[in-house]
């Protein structure tokens, strides 16, 4: 509930003006609030005379104090035959740690899996205090229902003060369906964390397609959950001799209770294939380059960094690429050493998925593409003409240098 | 048999301008349109409502009272009714208590449904919780990210084919169910000039908080979990240098050079 | 009143102004600016200047003047007959006058209304306005500009500059000297009908400001110009009569005219206008339809049954010829996500599309005289696509953008083959009441010759376009051959030969074919004029 004291309100109107949700509106000559209003609290820090409250709910300290620890779901991929954790679990863990000392708590790995789970002491090297290790034959697949009954079954029983999945399609099947079941707060696709003055954890995304960020927190129920983006955070430098504790949690789970089942999968990409979540070098395009054709000279160049091939939802959408090539807030968050960008204006909800790219360069047609605000070095012109000349300069390079190995140079 | 689909209205974000001055999101002329997973999960209902005779599609809202020009949009393109849940009390919801709210409605006013369909995001908040949410509240199996959606012979089961990470993978599930959508057809569809005529004809019921059976304290702000406490601009990267006006040669030939002296050749 | 005077600019240091010197150094590091949209190749030039202000620009003409150097105007470079085409001399690119100046509301004509430098793009001013953001004046300390933008943003109604030519990248400055127009033509008429007020710079290197309705011609038909050294300019404006159609061939004239209309459309051989006064209207929701017809014949007549329901009132009416869509229906077969729109309708049918204002939000939208109308002609009303959301629309504005595109990359493949093909494609307007006969005219000549063909575009104003895509060098001079035939009978309709694209410095055949030579010795004379030395804009219009 947004309530003003009109006794203290000046008229002033920064409210309205800075009102994100245009739902403050100055009429009969006072502030009102309409049911636009999303409770953002943006007026509240912009009003000088402190005229603007949002009465919230408050939870007993003594109850928020029984949760202790920082969680990080173990999500696992199965790479070349070897099943280990993803990535992201790492940079989870190395952002977990800072959390957990700042709260001076445990930093706790949650894995859930079959007996083939491997890469345990990778967990500890990487930051974890504590592992639980809930293992059971109907975990050694991702299920929404067998994955939901143990991680709130292990919630229930250690009562963490914040639980952490990484933002890829399991976590955000998963991270909900905890949430609505113990009625937990839950923010999406966090691309930055902290702890506040009063130890909550403050949650930041993207909202409005990236437009603005929000700061989140969830003050009154326990454990503090979120999914957070890959490829934002950094993995701390793995600490060879650090070890921890590994706890074995006893799973119940019968196959009832999972209530989908698989019929049949069918792989677009080998096993083997870097996703471009892993990426050192990205090529992408977008509908610049008018048609699917024309994505081989992009291939072409991808190949020739040793880099990948991805675009945006524009040309997901006409099928041009798989979905899982890409990049944005619907896609995939990259986060390569170079991203090449042909053809690709630069919508927020792409700019989001690739803007911790170490190096970035565009190329487009349009002076005025937004893509270019990002960009390390822009170029107004045609990809589809420059593209081709770049390959033939670079395989040029190439081969002098096969040239002179075979001379012995 | 009943699919209803969980429908929001969206701000057209591409559209969205930030003030570069305070930062805030400038909401002038910027227009509202269905969000687009929304439009694939409605496309997929009534599709499936063209092969199966007897099946009926709801559009279903939570939102302000404006919210219903996307149920007229779900009208037109082939929705057979649809329901709008608009109160101020819900005003502040977050995806908790969106679904709370939601379920709610849909026990009140389809409490038969076979199949629900959402969304698999929405393109403002893009949280992609609010379909979870709801099947778990309302006790069901849930399919995410679905591409094509297909009831078993003896319509007792769902079959969904969805997109995973490497490719694409088939499930099932009984009845009822929820799926979230992340794909239609590749080409949206468009309404005939008829279809527009016949669907402001169709019916559209509005439900508020009253008639509902939920504590108040499980609405809006007062039964969300999450707070926003700050609203700011994106840090914006410093640009780096920008070419204009110079031949597809000479571009290839600085951007070569950038990629050299930068290591990566 | 018929006497005006020009004023001075402000002065500016003619070494200070940005300048290329040089063809080579032009050719090297500013190719773009050797040709325009029309891609024809300029002739060698030696300077080329982006002035900054009005100030600069005052300069270089003085300086050019001094020299006797010819100069070109340009500043987006996005005509079709290549009028900023520099053939000698200097290059004058105004992209650097970009900014809106004020918005501001006309009490008299109760109307907003924008002010704006010649360089601002269709593109951005219609943004801005979407916006009610306008990145300079919001931070303008000038109280007028503060106090009317206030004014602006208060109104709760959003504005928008009518006319659309197809090019949204082109300047205003760039549509005023050409009068562009576009599909909403049809509704709103060409750009001269919003030109509130112009800026343009002479040949003297002064400046008039014209304010529409404020100097018009004596009854005798003269205009006279008083520059601030005491020299006198006085001319005659052309006595003929031009089409009642769309028109963009030759110098605009009628008795008693506003100087204003002079300009408007003179392709910039009289002056270089500089600053813009546009007026604009209140902007309503759009529904787009197409509607599907079945054959070309079925939608000229519900054209005419269109035209005819004065309740309906369309803000433009396009056409496609039942070879457009089966163009398309090939390019859907090839790349679906290209067309955007769902599956064309079977083999033989046309389609006519047309915008009207709607409320999306309406329950009770009355559609019975739409529908009347079509049953009228036959048209079922479920082969049909409509559209309102922005993203719907923009969908269905590209697909009208589609056919030139789709003609053009099916002529780049055959010019691989035969070399020296290229797209013919008509830009001819007639009299309402001649459509069916010029139809066809095109029809026929066109099935004589064995041609492939098809035609589109603004079939409300009788602006069809047809195109010839010739599969050799016979097919392309039967073409030729066919189009100068069909450019004789429109002007003896009473039509024109160049309704939007203009002359340029490649239309001045058919140009020649819609005035005598007295009528073009009376354009010539009103240059000679203004710009006694030929200085603006060599080779445009006039040829040589």
């Amino acid at each position: 509930m947004l309530i003003i004291n009109y006794e203290d309100c000046t008229g002033c109107k920064l409210c309205v003006n800075n009102c994100p949700f245009g739902a403050m509106f100055f009429e009969d000559g006072r502030v009102q609030v309409n049911e636009l209003c999303g409770l953002c609290g943006a007026c509240v820090n912009v009003c000088r005379r402190g005229a603007i409250h949002i009465e919230r709910k408050q939870a007993s300290p003594e109850e928020l104090a029984m949760y202790q620890g920082v969680y990080v779901w173990v999500e696992f991929e199965t790479q070349s035959g070897e099943t280990k954790p993803r990535k992201v679990v790492y940079e989870l863990l190395g952002k977990g740690r800072v959390l957990a000392d700042r709260l001076n708590q445990e930093l706790v790995a949650v894995v859930l899996g079959d007996e083939s789970v491997s890469g345990l002491e990778t967990l500890a090297q990487f930051g974890a205090d504590r592992v639980l290790l809930c293992q059971h034959p109907l975990l050694a697949e991702y299920s929404t229902d067998g994955f939901t009954n143990v991680i709130c079954a292990v919630i229930a029983q250690k009562r963490p003060s914040v639980l952490l999945y990484g933002a890829t399609p399991h976590g955000r099947d998963l991270a909900p369906r905890v949430a609505a079941r113990l009625k937990l707060g839950l923010t999406a696709d966090c691309t930055g964390l902290d702890i506040g003055e009063d130890g909550q954890l403050v949650q930041t995304r993207p909202a409005f397609g990236g437009n603005i960020m929000a700061s989140i927190v969830t003050p009154y129920s326990r454990p503090q959950t979120a999914t957070v983006r890959p490829n934002v955070f950094n993995a701390c430098t793995p600490d060879r001799n650090r070890e921890a504790a590994i706890e074995t949690i006893p799973v119940t789970l019968s196959k009832a209770a999972i209530r989908t089942r698989l019929v049949e999968r069918k792989l677009t990409e080998t096993e083997n294939a870097e996703s471009i979540e892993n990426a050192k070098v990205i090529v992408a395009g977008g509908r610049g380059c008018q048609k699917e054709a024309n994505l081989d000279l992009l291939r072409e160049l991808a190949g020739q960094l040793d880099g990948a091939l991805a675009g945006t939802r524009a040309i997901v959408e006409q099928g041009w690429i798989p979905h899982t090539l890409q990049v944005g807030q619907s896609g995939t968050t990259v986060g390569p050493e170079l991203y090449i960008a042909v053809g690709i204006s630069g919508a927020i909800q792409h700019i989001v998925g690739m803007s911790s790219s170490k190096t970035i360069i565009a190329i487009n047609k349009d002076p005025e593409a937004p893509i270019f605000k990002n960009a390390d070095l822009g170029v107004v012109g045609d990809g589809l003409e420059i593209l081709p000349i770049l390959c033939g300069l670079i395989a040029m390079e190439k081969e002098k240098l096969i040239e002179a190995n075979r001379q012995g140079f | 048999m009943k699919i209803v689909v969980c429908v929001k209205q969206v701000p057209e974000v591409t559209n969205v301008l930030v003030d570069p001055i305070n930062g805030t999101l400038i909401r002038e002329g910027v227009k509202s349109i269905l969000n687009p997973f929304c439009e694939y999960a409605l496309d997929h209902a009534v599709r499936i409502a063209k092969t199966n005779p007897g099946v009926e599609v709801t559009a279903i809202t939570m939102g302000p009272p404006q919210a219903r020009e996307a149920l007229l949009r779900c009208l037109e393109l082939g929705a057979d009714s649809g329901i709008l849940v608009t109160d101020r009390k819900f005003a502040g919801a977050d995806t908790w208590a969106t679904a709370t709210t939601l379920a709610a409605a849909i026990r009140k006013t389809v409490p038969d449904f076979d199949l629900i369909l959402t969304g698999k995001q929405a393109i403002d908040g893009d949280t992609a919780q609010v379909g979870p949410e709801l099947a778990e509240i309302l006790a069901l199996p849930q399919i995410t990210y679905g591409v094509n959606v297909a009831f078993s012979n003896n319509l007792k089961r769902v079959q969904v084919e969805r997109e995973v990470e490497r490719g694409y993978e088939i499930v099932d599930a009984s009845l009822p169910a929820l799926v979230t959508i992340s794909k239609g057809e590749v080409v949206r569809r468009v309404p005939s000039l008829q279809e527009l005529i016949a669907s402001r004809k169709k019916p559209i019921r509005v439900v508020n908080a009253l008639e509902m059976d939920i504590p108040e304290d499980q609405l809006g702000l007062k039964g969300s979990f999450t707070q926003v406490v700050k609203v700011f601009p994106p840090r914006q990267k410093k640009s780096g240098q920008l070419l204009q006006n110079i031949d597809p040669e000479k571009a290839a030939l600085e951007i070569y050079t950038f990629l050299k002296n930068a290591g990566f050749i | 009143m018929h006497e005006i005077y020009s004023h001075p600019a402000p002065f500016a240091e003619f070494a200070a102004v940005k300048c290329v010197q040089g063809y080579e150094h032009i050719k090297a590091d500013y190719s773009a600016y050797l040709t325009d949209e029309s891609k024809i190749s300029s002739l060698p030039f030696d300077f080329l200047f982006f002035p900054r202000s009005e100030a600069e620009l005052a300069a270089i003409i003085q300086e050019m003047a001094r020299r006797n150097i010819p100069m070109t105007f340009a500043s987006a470079r996005t005509g079709l007959v290549g009028g900023s085409v520099p053939q000698k001399g200097a290059m004058i690119s105004l992209e650097r006058l970009d900014q809106v100046e004020a918005v501001y509301f006309d009490p008299l004509a109760e109307e907003w209304r924008i002010r704006a430098q010649a360089a601002v793009s269709l593109k951005s001013l219609a943004s801005m306005l979407q916006h009610k953001k306008f990145a300079l004046m919001d931070q303008s300390e000038d109280p007028f500009i503060q106090r009317t933008l206030a004014q602006f943003k208060a109104d709760p109604n959003y504005y928008f500059y009518p006319p659309d030519p197809t090019e949204m990248s082109a300047s205003l400055g760039g549509s005023v000297v050409t009068n562009a127009s576009g599909a909403r033509t049809y509704r709103y008429g060409p750009t001269r009908s919003w030109v509130r007020g112009i800026r343009v710079f002479l040949a003297n290197g002064e400046f008039l400001d014209i304010p529409r309705g404020k100097y018009f011609a004596s009854p005798a038909g003269q205009f006279v110009v008083h520059d601030s050294k005491g020299i006198t300019y006085s001319f005659n404006i052309p006595d003929y009569n031009l089409p009642k159609t769309k028109c963009t061939a030759g110098i605009f004239t009628a008795p008693q005219m506003d100087l204003i209309d002079l300009f408007i459309g003179s392709e910039g051989v009289f002056g270089v206008v500089t600053r813009v006064d546009i007026g604009l209207l209140k902007h309503e929701d759009k529904l787009s339809i197409v509607q599907f017809l079945e054959s070309d014949e079925q939608a000229i007549e519900l054209t005419q049954l269109l035209r005819e329901n004065k309740h309906l009132q369309l803000d433009f009416l396009e056409f496609y010829s039942v070879s457009a869509l089966n163009l398309l229906r090939e390019r859907q077969a090839r790349e679906p996500s290209a067309v955007g729109m769902p599956s064309l309708p079977k083999e033989g049918c046309s389609a006519l599309f047309f915008e009207m204002s709607f409320d999306p939000r309406s329950n009770t939208m009355d559609f019975s005289e739409l529908e009347e109308t079509l049953s009228k002609a036959g048209a079922s009303l479920d082969r049909s696509w409509v559209g309102y959301e922005p993203r719907e629309l923009d969908r269905f504005k590209v697909f009208r953008h589609l056919i030139p595109e789709t003609v053009n990359e099916i002529i780049a493949e055959r010019k691989k083959i035969t070399p020296g093909l290229h797209k013919l494609g008509t830009d001819l307007a007639v009299p309402d009441e001649n459509l069916v006969e010029m139809w066809h005219l095109y029809r026929d000549g066109c099935n004589a010759s064995q041609l492939e063909w098809l035609a589109f575009g603004h079939i409300g104003n009788n602006h069809i376009h047809v195109n010839i895509l010739p599969r050799d060098i016979d097919d392309q001079n039967k073409g030729l051959a066919l189009f100068a035939s069909f450019a004789q009978k429109a002007v003896a309709l009473g039509g024109a030969v160049s309704a939007e694209h203009g002359i340029g410095k490649i239309k001045e055949k058919f140009f020649r074919m819609m005035f005598t030579a007295e009528q073009i010795d009376q354009m010539k004379r009103v240059k000679a004029a203004l710009d006694p030395h030929g200085l603006f804009n060599p080779g445009d219009i006039f040829g040589d």
